[in-house]
């Protein structure tokens, strides 16, 4: 219960929205008002009429007020009730778009240049349904919950205003059903609703880790224990969800019990109220029967109410994006033509440290990147090869030294940033949108032809024009209709268009197979030589590419030099290099 | 609505004929309960004492707590036959995914497997909860209702059955039309709706190309066009239930005014035109709690018939009547004629003519990508079916088998991919995979002879550190030498399959590991596919598959001489190579 009422207390997701759309907000809760308003209505004025015209009026004049009325709330429940259903979607989806404008934004902040986790697409895609949630949250909690609880005023002032002491029976009565048996509730069935939740996620990583793992178990010849492991903890989880059905089971059940109450009560009120006069016993039937129409509505307040818990991961996760600020950089000292038109990079003593890490990721580095020059960087994994990217693109400052741009400090340069550097790294992405489009990505103001012409000197034009919508062709799926090869193409095309003097290439080939990958290498070398290339490779090929070969491991440099000289000169990089292109005793 | 196959489920019947009973009962009491409250509100509307409505409020009292706590016991009923189909499903599919292998997961992808088992099977629980019930209230409830109005009354009973057909034509024909509306934009929505993902998925690239912040907007507009496009479908969508809405509220307020006019006139009292007023919505609840939730049981149906659909789906026969000894110097396995071709994979077709192995062979499989590696590979190690035809033949140590989905034979080897698995387990379980009763000093000797000394007796916990998701990180390089100590554990599965295991790892790793797997080839016949030919050194037999065959093989050196497919793919491969 309290867990529920801090996530409302720090929300910045939901609550600020309700402010936002007030007006659209307001005629929401008015339909869905009118809409059970009408339904209970209906009812009453026809208990009404009916016990009216019982009384033989003497003129149907009489009861045509109520007989206007029957057919008026007959007609205007659906209606109100299809305005209310449009209006909310109406309402939701505007707030979607502005919630995926803002997630976006957050996520934004955070998303670095250089791709390091393999599973941030499946975090994302997890974030997208997230919004989803919110969604719900309002459609099937917070409005009908509103509703509900605006009715229950309505009917209990409704009430009070014949007689004050029923009126207040009546706001106890349904306030048992409205309130406090729907917070009871939650509050009865959020241990179990965790404990649930946390099972489900047990399942889910348990399940995951099996169904990954699966052809070891077959292999394994351990089939049945598979089975076993995961159904011990899905039976668990089917006790847990039988209570809670149970659990609802009779608490609907004990609802109507107090239901049953009201009736009574109801009756009582009606022969007090109105049971001595000739003209007042047809209200009598009305109160009764307006009873059932509003209980109905009152049901989806303890369904609504139920259903926090499920939305509340969702909500705890979208509001943990919010806790980031962003120091504006420094402004820069060069002017953009100095900064293009750059001689050198200097990593003068860089040490980097993640602020909740004891090790220093690299240590003490010293590099000079000269124009026009390539430059190899390789090393094991977690050796630090991504940390001097994210350095050099300014994602990251170091915690001690400088890396300089011809003397101007490279991180006060970040305006200058996308005119400086192009990357391509090992899974560019192509996104759901035309060919056409995803080249000129490279450079927004490029013209058709220029985009096709990038398209050309990939060599990608006969491809391209052979498909049946040639350049308008949608890459679905990330482009997964083309090879590795060729997305890499598509990306190089990217680069060329945006004509940066430095490129950064992030293991480009690394899931490429040798042949492919000596395609792409040499495309992407010769269409580059005029550029100073930093080029991250797991393996040797192509090394001749490269002026400069550097070794990380462990934050610092562990051999550099001219692929020649170490060939010649360092008895590692020859077993390396032999190693790599498979020097064969064979022949 | 309702899938066929539901009716054959175990115990289907007998749940529903308890539900049959239960809902005669329950429309008695709802029938009673509006008969009694009728007949209360009519005592006092006679402006008889209070004390008079107490018998008749009694009666009502008893149908209404009976209705409701026959709607539990319905519950529990249904509940009960439903919470065992569904542990049954659950236990049916794992088994089924069990033997169907990596295959199926290579097919439908680990997420969507993962998701029919789980959110599957959440999905079709709430459609049999749902399904049931309603469908069975509104077979029974509405008539006898509907029988007892027509005592009471039958011209506004003969309405009332009228409306009946034509508000479900109605909900059938907007639906349909909703349908084909819904059908014409739904790529339009996937479109849209994916928009967003692809956004937050292609961040990385954006940041590249500086564009990350102008796209903000972009997402703005095309969620908005989203929404437009959802509104205009659901204009027409919700119309069905607006009909639904529309006839039955219109039909009580039409019984309402008809009741008053003969009211008026005298032809009938006040008594039954109360009850039929009391009655006219139980008998349209039914038909909408059942079209309200419409659309969730859709949703479930097809869950159902996704589930139904992986069970029936055929497995292969193990032949347990296989005895294999443990392979040895002379076992052999051939293939002849064997095909592989299958229509909706990436995976290449293959076609072998002849392939024989044997022994302590260590067998190189080179050739591009896509050219039929994996898929050879998949079929020695029995995640995959040839395509059964008369001429194949495959021996396995002198008997012949139709395929390699053999236990028996699955007990023979291991197999090493490019990534290996690491469970989410301690790393002795994870070492011990194979073999859970192995003892601490095989593991640690195991662990040793793959290198990782160093890299165990420096976790925290030893042995017992949990690695894997959510555990300590292991790098590409730790995760290939577990799978290294899980084969040195195991030494009596002398079979030893390889898929590319270094092609993801940098130079310096993979010359590492390299000194760690050559002694693993002792004693075992090795199969290995891969990119990298410094490995040939260490191989004595090669295959050279190209298009999905086998276009060369025989020693390295015969190879080299013969100035085919294996000469040229070296060339090919090393065209960037060494230095110049």
């Amino acid at each position: 219960m309290q867990t529920i009422v801090k996530m409302f207390n720090t929300d910045k997701w939901v609550l600020p929205y309700l402010r936002r759309y007030k007006k659209l907000l307001a005629l929401v809760i008015f339909l869905g008002f009118m809409t059970v308003f009408c339904g209970t209505a209906l009812m009453f004025i026809s208990g009404y009429l009916i016990s009216r015209s019982a009384q033989h009026p003497s003129n149907i004049l009489l009861v045509y007020v109520p007989i206007v009325l029957t057919r008026a709330f007959g007609i205007g429940r659906p209606v109100f009730r299809y305005a209310e259903r449009l209006t909310s979607h109406n309402w939701v989806l505007r707030l979607v778009s502005d919630l995926r404008k803002k997630l976006y934004l957050k996520v934004e902040q955070r998303a670095t240049t250089i791709r390091q986790e393999k599973q941030t697409g499946d975090v994302l895609a997890l974030l997208a349904d997230d919004i989803q949630h919110i969604e719900n949250l309002y459609l099937t909690t917070i409005f009908p919950v509103v509703i509900g609880w605006l009715l229950y005023v309505v009917f209990a002032a409704f009430v009070g205003y014949f007689n004050w002491a029923f009126g207040l029976l009546m706001l106890l009565l349904f306030g048992v059903i409205t309130i406090i048996l729907p917070l009871a509730s939650v509050a009865l069935n959020g241990a179990r609703s965790f404990k649930n939740r946390q099972l489900q996620h047990e399942v889910y990583v348990s399940l995951t880790d099996g169904v990954l793992g699966l052809t070891d178990w077959v292999i394994a010849g351990r089939q049945a224990e598979f089975v076993e492991k995961q159904t011990a903890l899905m039976n668990q989880q089917v006790k847990i969800q039988r209570q809670n059905m149970q659990f609802t089971w009779w608490r609907d059940f004990v609802i109507n019990l107090i239901v049953a109450g009201i009736t009574f009560v109801m009756l009582y009120f009606g022969k007090v109220q109105f049971g001595n006069s000739f003209l007042d016993v047809n209200y009598i039937a009305a109160f009764t029967l307006a009873i059932f129409p509003m209980v109905d509505a009152f049901q989806g307040i303890s369904a609504g109410l139920t259903d926090i818990p499920t939305h509340q991961s969702s909500l705890e996760r979208m509001n943990d994006y919010d806790e980031l600020t962003v120091t504006a950089p420094a402004a820069p000292t060069i002017t953009r033509q100095a900064a293009l038109a750059f001689k050198q990079i200097s990593f003068n003593d860089v040490t980097f440290k993640y602020t909740n890490q004891q090790r220093n990721v690299l240590n003490g580095l010293n590099m000079t990147i000269e124009r026009n020059q390539t430059y190899a960087l390789l090393g094991p994994s977690g050796a630090g090869k991504s940390t001097m990217l994210q350095l050099i693109l300014g994602d990251l400052q170091p915690t001690s030294g400088q890396i300089n741009l011809d003397g101007a400090d490279l991180s006060t340069l970040q305006e200058y940033r996308h005119d400086l550097f192009g990357v391509l790294d090992q899974q560019p992405y192509l996104f759901n949108t035309s060919i056409m489009n995803n080249v000129r990505l490279g450079n927004l103001q490029a013209t058709d032809d220029e985009v096709k012409a990038a398209i050309a000197a990939v060599g990608l034009q006969d491809l391209v024009e052979k498909l049946p919508d040639g350049y308008a062709t949608v890459m679905t799926e990330g482009g997964q209709r083309f090879s590795g090869g060729e997305r890499q193409r598509f990306a190089l095309a990217r680069i060329l268009l945006q004509d940066a003097p430095i490129i950064i290439l992030d293991e480009p080939t690394v899931s490429l197979d040798p042949i492919t990958e000596n395609e792409v290498l040499t495309m992407i070398f010769s269409l580059l030589a005029d550029k100073t290339i930093i080029w991250v490779t797991h393996h040797l090929t192509g090394i001749n590419f490269a002026n400069q070969v550097y070794f990380l491991d462990d934050g610092q440099f562990t051999m550099s030099g001219t692929p020649q000289a170490l060939y010649a000169e360092n008895a590692h990089f020859k077993q390396l290099l032999d190693l790599d292109t498979g020097v064969n005793n064979y022949q | 609505m309702i899938d066929r196959r539901l009716f054959t489920m175990p115990g289907i019947r007998k749940t529903l004929g308890m539900l049959a009973v239960l809902i005669t009962l329950q429309a008695f009491s709802v029938l009673f309960q509006g008969k009694y409250l009728s007949t209360s509100i009519v005592t006092l509307w006679q402006q008889k004492p209070f004390v008079a409505v107490l018998q008749a409020f009694a009666f009502f009292l008893v149908a209404f707590v009976c209705r409701h706590l026959l709607t539990v016991l319905k519950n529990y009923v249904v509940g009960h036959w439903v919470e065992k189909t569904i542990v049954k499903l659950r236990r049916d599919v794992l088994k089924k995914v069990g033997a169907l292998g990596p295959k199926i997961i290579q097919e439908k992808g680990t997420g969507n497997t993962v998701t029919l088992a789980l959110e599957g099977i959440d999905k079709t629980q709430t459609y049999l909860m749902l399904v049931l019930i309603k469908m069975f209230d509104l077979m029974i409830i509405p008539w006898i209702l509907l029988a007892y109005l027509f005592t009471v009354s039958w011209q506004e009973a003969t309405f009332m059955l009228a409306i009946y057909p034509v508000v479900i034509l109605f909900m059938v024909i907007l639906g349909y039309a909703a349908q084909a509306k819904a059908d014409k934009e739904y790529a339009n929505f996937i479109r849209l709706s994916n928009h967003f993902v692809d956004a937050l998925r292609g961040l990385p690239t954006l940041k590249q190309l500086g564009l990350s912040r102008k796209y903000a907007n972009n997402i703005h507009r095309v969620s908005e066009d989203y929404r437009v496009s959802v509104l205009s479908t659901l204009k027409i969508a919700i119309l069905s239930t607006f009909t639904l809405d529309f006839f039955t509220t219109l039909s009580i307020a039409i019984v309402a005014v008809f009741l008053g006019f003969s009211l008026i006139d005298g032809t009938k009292a006040l008594l039954p035109a109360l009850t039929m007023l009391v009655l006219a919505p139980e008998y349209f609840l039914p038909l909408r709690n059942f079209a309200n939730d419409y659309h969730d049981t859709l949703d479930g149906k097809n869950a159902l018939g996704d589930v139904l659909d992986l069970l029936s789906r055929p497995t292969l026969a193990d032949d347990k009547t296989l005895q294999l000894e443990q392979w040895q110097a002379d076992t052999q396995l051939t293939l002849d004629n064997v095909k592989v071709a299958y229509a909706d994979s990436h995976d290449a077709a293959l076609t072998i003519e002849h392939l024989a192995l044997q022994g302590y062979q260590k067998v190189g499989i080179i050739g591009r990508s896509g050219s039929g590696k994996s898929t050879l590979l998949n079929l020695l190690g029995g995640f995959l079916a040839p395509d059964s035809n008369s001429a194949q033949q495959i021996t396995l140590a002198g008997q012949a088998v139709d395929h390699l989905q053999l236990q028996a034979w699955q007990k023979q080897f291991q197999y090493i991919p490019q990534t290996p698995y690491i469970f989410h387990a301690t790393l002795a379980e994870n070492v011990a995979f194979y073999a859970p009763e192995a003892s601490e000093a095989a593991i640690i000797k195991a662990l040793a002879a793959a290198g990782l000394t160093e890299f165990w007796q420096q976790l925290p916990a030893g042995l017992a550190t949990l690695i894997g998701e959510g555990g300590q990180a292991v790098s590409g390089g730790q995760a290939q030498r577990i799978a290294l100590a899980r084969a040195f554990l195991t030494p009596e599965r002398r079979v030893l399959l390889f898929d590319e295991p270094t092609a993801h790892l940098d130079i310096e790793t993979e010359m590492n590991i390299k000194q760690a797997i050559v002694p693993l080839f002792a004693n075992h016949l090795v199969l290995f596919a891969t990119h990298r030919l410094h490995w040939v050194n260490q191989m004595d037999y090669v295959l050279v598959v190209e298009d999905g065959k086998i276009v060369e093989q025989g020693t390295p050196s015969e190879l080299a001489q013969q100035n085919g497919a294996f000469v040229q793919l070296v060339a090919d491969v090393n065209q960037l190579g060494g230095v110049k």
